[in-house]
């Protein structure tokens, strides 16, 4: 049996295909503006990468924000419940979910791969990649750099803005204030580490949290959140495509 | 899902219903305007006025009222005052019957409301009945009879009748009908599947405060009748998720969220709201004088308003047993902040019954649609 998953995120696109219950290869392309577009080109591109064609795909199944609109989809599922079975097949102890995306973030309670309880962020950008983006353009630094700028703080800045344009702001009233990019990367990355605590501190997640999605690679966030949550968390090797994978198993039935 | 002729009424209804006060303010009549349902549609009938609800649940009254009142309370409040006060120069045409409305009866529920009836009361003149905010005990329900009898006497002054007991046990027969005829319809949705739709049974109880009480009735039956005509083979698959809504009203205008649910894969059985049970659950004691029976049961609607409010977990948790709910959604308007501060109490006491509950927050605009899509979409996954 060989399905595919594609994950139509608002920044990412992602494709994950899988045969007999394994991955055998996935890709990342932009979503850009025209997201069935970029699903497309991901549903190509896995093919190409694993030396298959569309006639040997069973099932797609689509997830994320685009997912109603794939007609090449044979069913869209949410990336909620896509996360939860692609994070569980990777870690079948894993209790909790806390996934940071372009634009949203989502705290997901899980038990035998199955979504019990979750959370999103409010309607805003706080606490999501968006945040990240913007922060960082206002400090000059490349987003992937800033949680390791993070890391070399002493000092940092406390960043009480939940907004992500008043967050702006407060990044260049601190500049003015004195204080160092570190410092003020550092009050970011806690910022925003605080702001999902509070999501995971709701739904009572304790121990065998994964931390998945984009934001996921930066591993000063990661350790922002370790110390907030105050415990490990599971990174998957690539923790962009576990919704992509899910909805890949759920093709596969 | 089901085709129902009297729905198709219901939709029709509003221009008839117009011509119909129209009518009845040439003839001298009284007409009052509502927005709540601590106000005793009963004194209002008895005295020989006649009342329409003026909860608004329109987007485009709102940026009217943003001219007055802060751009931070809830949609509802700036929907209602942004249509009352309209004068059409924006460009936004209000429904005909926000400008109708010889006098209003308010009620202090929120703060929100409060604050703006005091001007409110500068374009149409409003009475205000205050309500005692802790509901029990007898201090509570004196003040509340004191000012049930205000009303009463405001009423008086308007139409220049009297309103008598007898009256108002005629009037209070002719409401608990319609409690009763409300109760039938719910009824029916405790079957699996249900023979009628959320979205249909909530568009019949946005319209129970805008038409007249005969209007409604009629309505009613027609609908009764013709959900008991309805064959096992023409309900929607049996075994969708049975969603309870719980919170927020949804004033007429507003069905976004419910049709959110039941376009994606659930069925509402049950809302728990003020355009739910809320309105109609708990009938007035006919055996008892009308003044005292009439503030007994109004006393007990179990708004966020009041506290403690464990009226309303108690209903919430009879309701998702007696209707087989296999999750909840709990809904709020933005900044409604008594019903979105309840949320933790209800969902601590869902959580331990072992009903899931989704929190839903939202207005009036249309932005957040996909945003709650998935948030739903996931809910119906997880109870499927």
């Amino acid at each position: 049996m060989i399905t595919v998953g594609i994950d139509s995120g608002s920044a990412t696109t992602k494709g994950v295909l899988v045969s007999n219950g394994k991955i055998v290869a996935h890709t990342i392309l932009p979503t850009g503006f025209d997201f069935i577009l970029a699903a497309k080109k991901a549903y190509i591109e896995v093919l190409d990468a694993a030396g298959f064609d569309k006639e040997d795909v069973d099932h797609v199944y689509s997830t994320g924000y685009g997912r109603k609109n794939l007609t090449f989809a044979d069913k869209a599922i949410s990336e909620i419940t896509t996360h939860a079975a692609g994070v569980y097949d990777l870690y079948p102890d894993v209790k909790g979910i806390i996934d940071i995306g372009g634009q949203d973030s989502k705290v997901i309670s899980i038990s035998k791969g199955k979504v019990i309880d979750f959370s999103m962020n409010d309607k805003c950008a706080a606490g999501t990649g968006k945040f990240l983006e913007y922060t960082s353009r206002a400090l000059e630094v490349p987003i992937e750099d800033l949680g390791n700028l993070a890391l070399g703080s002493k000092n940092p800045a406390s960043i009480t803005s939940m907004c992500t344009v008043f967050a702006e702001s407060e990044v260049i009233s601190l500049r003015a204030r004195g204080f160092n990019k570190e410092d003020i990367a550092a009050g970011l990355v806690e910022s925003i580490a605080r702001r999902v605590a509070v999501m995971s501190r709701q739904l009572g997640l304790q121990e065998n949290v994964a931390f998945v999605g984009g934001v996921a690679k930066n591993t000063g966030i990661r350790a922002g959140l370790e110390k907030e949550l105050k415990i490990s968390l599971y990174i998957p090797p690539e923790p962009q495509i576990t919704g992509a994978l899910g909805a890949a198993l759920y093709g596969s039935g | 899902m089901q085709y129902f002729k009297s729905l198709e009424h219901i939709k029709n209804s509003y221009n008839g219903r117009i011509c119909q006060i129209a009518d009845y303010k040439r003839s001298g009549k009284k007409l009052v305007g509502t927005f709540c349902l601590f106000v005793p549609d009963e004194i209002i009938f008895a005295s020989g006025a006649n009342r329409v609800i003026l909860c608004g649940g329109r987007n485009d009254t709102v940026a009217i009222a943003e001219q007055y009142l802060p751009r931070n309370i809830c949609p509802l409040v700036k929907s209602s005052f942004g249509s009352i006060i309209n004068d059409g120069c924006s460009g936004v045409r209000s429904c005909s019957h926000f400008g109708m409305v010889d006098m209003i009866i308010a009620e202090n529920t929120c703060d929100s409301k409060k604050k703006m009836y005091e001007i409110l009361n500068d374009y149409v003149p409003t009475h205000v009945i205050d309500l005692p905010q802790r509901p029990d005990g007898s201090t509570a329900f004196n003040y509340f009879l004191q000012e049930l009898d205000k009303f009463k006497n405001a009423m008086e002054m308007l139409t220049g009748n009297v309103v008598t007991d007898e009256l108002l046990a005629k009037e209070i027969r002719s409401s608990n009908e319609i409690r009763e005829l409300f109760h039938r319809i719910y009824e029916f949705r405790k079957e699996d599947p249900p023979p009628i739709s959320g979205t249909d049974v909530l568009k019949v109880l946005q319209k129970q405060y805008f038409l007249s009480s005969e209007e409604i009735k009629k309505i009613l039956y027609m609908l009764i009748n013709e959900i008991e005509m309805v064959k096992q083979d023409e309900r929607g698959k049996p075994g969708k998720p049975r969603i309870m809504i719980t919170g927020c009203p949804m004033s007429g205008g507003n069905t976004k969220v419910p049709d959110m649910i039941e376009s994606r894969g659930g069925v509402i059985v049950a809302e728990e709201s003020c355009t739910g049970t809320r309105s109609f659950w708990d009938l007035v004691d006919e055996s008892k004088e009308p003044m005292v029976a009439l503030a007994e049961r109004y006393i007990k609607i179990p708004c966020s308003c009041m506290s403690p409010n464990l009226r309303r977990i108690d209903n919430i948790l009879e309701l998702a047993r007696d209707f087989k709910v296999d999750g909840v959604v709990y809904y709020t308007l933005q900044f409604c902040h008594g019903y979105n501060i309840e949320k933790h109490k209800v969902q601590q006491a869902l959580r331990k019954a072992g009903i899931p509950m989704l929190f839903v927050e939202t207005d009036y605009s249309s932005a957040d649609v996909e945003q709650i899509g998935i948030r739903v979409d996931a809910f119906m996954e997880m109870l499927s």
